[in-house]
């Protein structure tokens, strides 16, 4: 087992990457796009959890007056669509970008160049949504933007023109990594390398890949309706003209549910390759662990309207949804019960990534309890639309999902960069966002069950919530910390950390065959994969160093390009320009959009007619 | 009763007895866990066995997670562990236990969801609850009564209670006595009338008092400040104030000398009203009030009002009705306030809370309100009265409006509103 202390010191991939902003606004190769994706969506995480903490500030003490209602309920709105699609989707792309061709073995994804657009529209859209502020005017209609709320009649600013168009312009970005990444583990598998022997993080990326294929789209249309609706005056979610108002509630859940295992099946691929590395054993039930996905993944389309109990659909709508809820329970929990079976019978190493693991069984558990518990409608009048629900997906939504994206940055940042994360620090990061977890969300299960709805500006006195709230409000400043020691020590590790070696952490998976960082060509020879844990299985041996670049390997590999960037900065510009529709300027509105779509169209002409590669 | 065993009911009691002692009735008002109706009950039961069996789970699960890790710890020089990859018989076991887990629950999940979204008795009390931004209407069908942010209901009968809304999604929610169930808007014609938007209880089991409810669908700026009272009374209580609602304004007479007292409402109101209404109930006593049915939002630094100045309910009321109340208000029995866009003012004086449940109903408070509702509640579509004000929609400072004691004088008229 090479570990990063037996290492030899010199020893270094190799490989020079191409270094200046140039080369990383041009770049089309995976591990640098993924690269991007991280950065970009920690520092997005930065912006969510300061929103967090104004939120919090606010509700420190009853009657709070830190910031103005409206200020708040933007506060809360942007705090979840960020942590949502601007953190947590991005943060899980980041992982696909970087270990989707590591592990099936391949050079890169089918579309380098779609990658990198698909990145491009994602920093794009979010800088243009998060421009709002700078306006005053961020979306204020709530992350799930109910209609008829949301429609011109009762927000007529620019704040939720703000947040559907930048809705759209992200989506863009999901469906084409989604289409990436599908033709990319179905084509180009390593020889070998069958469904049944691939890792399994590609497993649960490649079932999101189709949750996103099947699930945008719907939100898209929910969107276009809206879109119509406040610009152009159609009557969609008009109640008023005869439209039922909760079409919306159903398109946006019909999202809205199966966006929950997006948001959550990469954390479990995390953690599935985590918890065998440093149990040193297998998966346990490889095959039971692909089939619940799948499972979870197929139930998802089919209980969105649990988010809906409220609205009164009818005892029998109810009872179906209640059931086929609680059915998704099964593939959930035998998930649990595998990974604590992979663990039992090993040899537990509790490195930084192995704690954040455990962490995420625990406390999934809670989540997905609480779950249950609001599958059951009458209990779920109780409970929903208060700080209930707002701990139950916390527990879902940071102690799953952001617990197993940690551990995935800890566990696969010595890949990345080539360096080892601070164990030290890592273990106070880790135990620091533990208690501070629990800290801030624990008492939430109180407060909403003594009365607290959820998205309020204010609470009395006198109501018995105090304390909870307080206990609340310390836990999300002590998280707050937690997460700066995260963040020093990904930059700190970058030049004070210990030199990584092919495979750090003793891992069986064909990632850690290649040197750390791999060179642009991943793989000087295409390997051959024989098992699921080539690398303790016999089959492959790490490579340390790969000294000679692709073209002296006579590797073909995609020419950097900055057109995807322009047609993505041209899309987004496009529709921003709708945006002075409703400033009075219908005329520049027009003019702009025709502007920005004829960029964009030449952009993606010239694009499109680029070779991908230098002819041989 | 149901017919558990005297166990199961003996562990239940227990349970109950236990969670309500975790939420403390007293210090927890608005807490779920409160049985003071048939639904909660219903739920309280239906939750205690997914409590019951979520706790099972939850300790089994936990307990086995850190066994494992402390069990099978890396131990110097340990050999490679027993590669194992699966086991049929384990899944099995991890398949069926959850679902038979799942099931307990769903059994009477599913009867319960039948039971309580039967139809409401034919007896029923219906109550017609409407949302606006930011506040509620209550109609009564059966007696014409409507009024606002505070509704009243006859202990020990069934309330039928019917949702809709004039505008956004609100969702009403009485913690301690039942709900929630969402207002949405359901017109009087066409396929949607169809919609079925109905909440049933019956406050069984409690004395008389004041419940705090809340808007808890999120509806827009002041989604935080919609909220209302629910008074449960005696049946006595309850037809006395109907009859009561069901009068025109009953301020008549002229304000006897000495003018009423500032700042005393009760005090103030009897002389001005013709026909004292001390022997029928005409509204919740205001001293029995329990402390945490009483508001305690501040009133913004903002705002300043002279409490001793002494309003004339007589000047108040030809203001009232000549003013841009009139835009938006109702007092039945003045002609010229027939406006439904706001709250019924009808009988305003004798409610005891006001701008959707956030301040107490007294001088000083209805007179801030009055002078800049806009300060006092973020985004209420009031007007801005008080001259001075600084009115938030037009970011304006007022260089007219009402004085301060003509301000006096209709917070003495509505007062009388009994």
């Amino acid at each position: 087992m090479a570990t990063a202390a037996t290492a030899p010191a010199h020893v270094h991939s190799g490989y020079h990457e191409p270094t200046g902003v140039w080369s990383w606004l041009t770049t089309v190769d995976h591990k640098r796009i993924g690269a991007l994706y991280l950065y970009t969506a920690l520092a997005w995480f930065a912006v969510g959890g300061l929103e967090a903490v104004m939120i919090r500030i606010q509700l420190q003490g009853p009657n709070g007056r830190f910031i103005s209602a409206d200020t708040y309920n933007q506060l809360f709105t942007m705090h979840g669509t960020t942590m949502v699609f601007l953190v947590i989707m991005p943060m899980s792309a980041a992982f696909f970008n970087l270990l989707i061709p590591l592990q099936i073995g391949a050079r890169d994804v089918a579309f380098p160049r779609l990658n990198a657009f698909s990145y491009w529209v994602y920093l794009f859209g979010s800088l243009f949504m998060n421009a709002s502020w700078l306006i005053g005017a961020a979306p204020d209609g709530g992350w799930f933007g109910y209609t008829p709320l949301t429609t011109y009649q009762y927000s007529s600013g620019l704040n939720i023109d703000f947040w559907l168009l930048g809705l759209q312009i992200l989506g863009v970005s999901s469906l084409a990594a989604a289409f990436n990444f599908i033709t990319t583990i179905i084509n180009m598998r390593a020889p070998g390398m069958n469904l049944m022997r691939m890792p399994v993080f590609t497993w649960m990326a490649f079932v999101v890949q189709f949750l996103l294929v099947l699930a945008f789209p719907v939100i898209t249309i929910a969107l276009v309706f809206l879109q119509f609706d406040r610009f152009f005056g159609t009557q969609f979610y008009q109640a008023a003209a005869g439209a039922d108002p909760l079409l919306w509630q159903h398109l946006f859940w019909i999202f809205g549910h199966p966006e929950v295992y997006i948001l959550i099946l990469p954390a479990f691929g995390l953690v599935s390759e985590v918890l065998p590395t440093f149990s040193r054993k297998p998966l346990f039930g490889y095959a039971v662990m692909v089939y619940s996905a799948i499972l979870i993944a197929f139930l998802g389309f089919g209980v969105w309207a649990h988010h809906m109990f409220a609205v009164g659909m009818g005892p029998v709508a109810d009872t179906l949804f209640a059931l086929t809820t609680m059915l998704i329970g099964i593939p959930t929990g035998v998930k649990i019960f595998n990974w604590i079976f992979t663990m039992w019978g090993g040899d537990i190493r509790f490195t930084t990534p192995m704690k954040f693991a455990i962490a995420l069984v625990g406390l999934f558990t809670i989540g997905g309890i609480s779950g249950v518990m609001h599958a059951s409608p009458p209990a779920d009048l109780q409970q929903t639309d208060t700080y209930f629900i707002v701990a139950h997906f916390h527990y879902v939504l940071f102690g799953g999902s952001m617990m197993g994206l940690w551990a995935g940055v800890y566990y696969y940042y010595p890949k990345l960069t080539g360096k080892m994360m601070s164990e030290k620090l890592g273990s106070w990061h880790f135990w620091l966002t533990f208690i501070a977890m629990n800290l801030t969300f624990m008492p939430m299960h109180w407060s909403g069950l003594l009365g607290m709805p959820r998205r309020t500006w204010v609470y009395d006195a006198g109501q018995g919530l105090e304390i909870w709230n307080l206990v609340s409000s310390l836990g999300a400043y002590l998280q707050a910390v937690a997460v700066i020691l995260g963040f020093w020590n990904m930059w700190r590790s970058r030049k004070a950390g210990a030199v990584a070696g092919a495979n750090p952490w003793g891992a069986g998976t064909l990632e850690w065959s290649t040197p750390s960082p791999p060179p642009e060509y991943n793989y000087a020879v295409i390997p051959t994969v024989t098992s699921r844990y080539p690398m303790w299985d016999g089959g492959m041996q790490a490579t340390e160093s790969s000294p000679k670049s692709a073209k002296e390997l006579g590797i073909p590999m995609p020419n950097p390009t900055i057109k995807p960037l322009f047609v993505a900065l041209f899309m987004t510009l496009m529709l921003a320009s709708m945006l002075l529709m409703h400033k009075g300027m219908p005329t520049a509105a027009v003019a702009g959009i025709i502007t920005f779509a004829v960029l964009m169209t030449l952009s993606l002409y010239s694009w499109l007619l680029t070779p991908l590669e230098d002819e041989h | 009763m149901p017919a558990d065993s005297r166990l199961r009911r003996l562990a239940q009691a227990a349970l109950t007895a236990a969670l309500i002692g975790l939420a403390g009735c007293v210090q927890n008002p608005n807490s779920v866990f409160h049985s003071r109706t048939d639904f909660n009950r219903d739920v309280t039961s239906l939750f205690t066995i997914i409590i019951v069996m979520g706790t099972a789970v939850f300790i089994f699960t936990e307990i086995l997670l850190i066994y494992a890790i402390w069990r099978f710890r890396a131990k110097p020089g340990a050999p490679r562990p027993e590669q194992v990859h699966g086991n049929t018989k384990l899944e099995i076991l991890w398949t069926v236990l959850p679902a038979v887990v799942l099931a307990v629950i769903a059994v009477p999940t599913v009867t319960t969801i039948f039971k309580t979204q039967a139809r409401a008795t034919s007896d029923a009390v219906q109550i017609e609850v409407i949302g606006h931004q930011w506040w509620w209407e209550f109609r009564y069908p059966q007696s014409g009564v409507t009024t606002a942010n505070e509704v009243y209901m006859p202990l020990g009968k069934t309330i039928d209670f019917k949702l809709n809304t004039v505008d956004v999604i609100h969702s009403f929610w009485i913690p301690a006595l039942g709900g929630k169930r969402d207002a949405v808007y359901t017109p009087n014609s066409g396929w949607l009338k169809y919609r079925q938007s109905n909440l049933w209880f019956t406050a069984d089991s409690t004395t008389e008092d004041v419940f705090n409810g809340f808007c808890a669908e999120y509806c827009g700026t002041s989604h935080a400040n919609m909220r209302f009272r629910a008074m449960v009374v005696s049946q006595a209580s309850f037809d006395s104030w109907i009859a009561q609602q069901q009068k025109p304004a009953v301020y008549s007479a002229p304000a006897p000398t000495p003018p009423p007292a500032p700042g005393r409402r009760a005090a103030a109101a009897a002389p001005a009203t013709a026909a004292p209404a001390t022997a029928s109930f005409i509204a919740f006593d205001r001293a029995k009030m329990p402390a945490h049915a009483v508001p305690r939002t501040p009133i913004p630094a903002s705002i300043h009002y002279d409490t001793t100045l002494v309003g004339d309910p007589v000047r108040g009321a030809t203001l009232t009705a000549s003013s841009s109340c009139i835009a938006c208000h109702t007092i039945r029995g003045v002609p010229t306030m027939q406006a439904k866009v706001g709250p019924d003012l009808t009988h305003v004086g004798s409610r005891l809370t006001i701008g959707g449940g956030l301040f107490p109903n007294d001088a000083k408070h209805l007179a801030s309100w009055i002078k800049n509702s806009g300060a006092m509640k973020p985004g209420s579509f009031m007007t801005t009265l008080g001259v001075g004000q600084y009115d938030p929609k037009s970011k304006l400072t007022l260089s007219f409006g009402l004085t301060d004691q003509q301000i006096a004088d209709i917070v003495a008229y509505l007062q009388a509103l009994k």
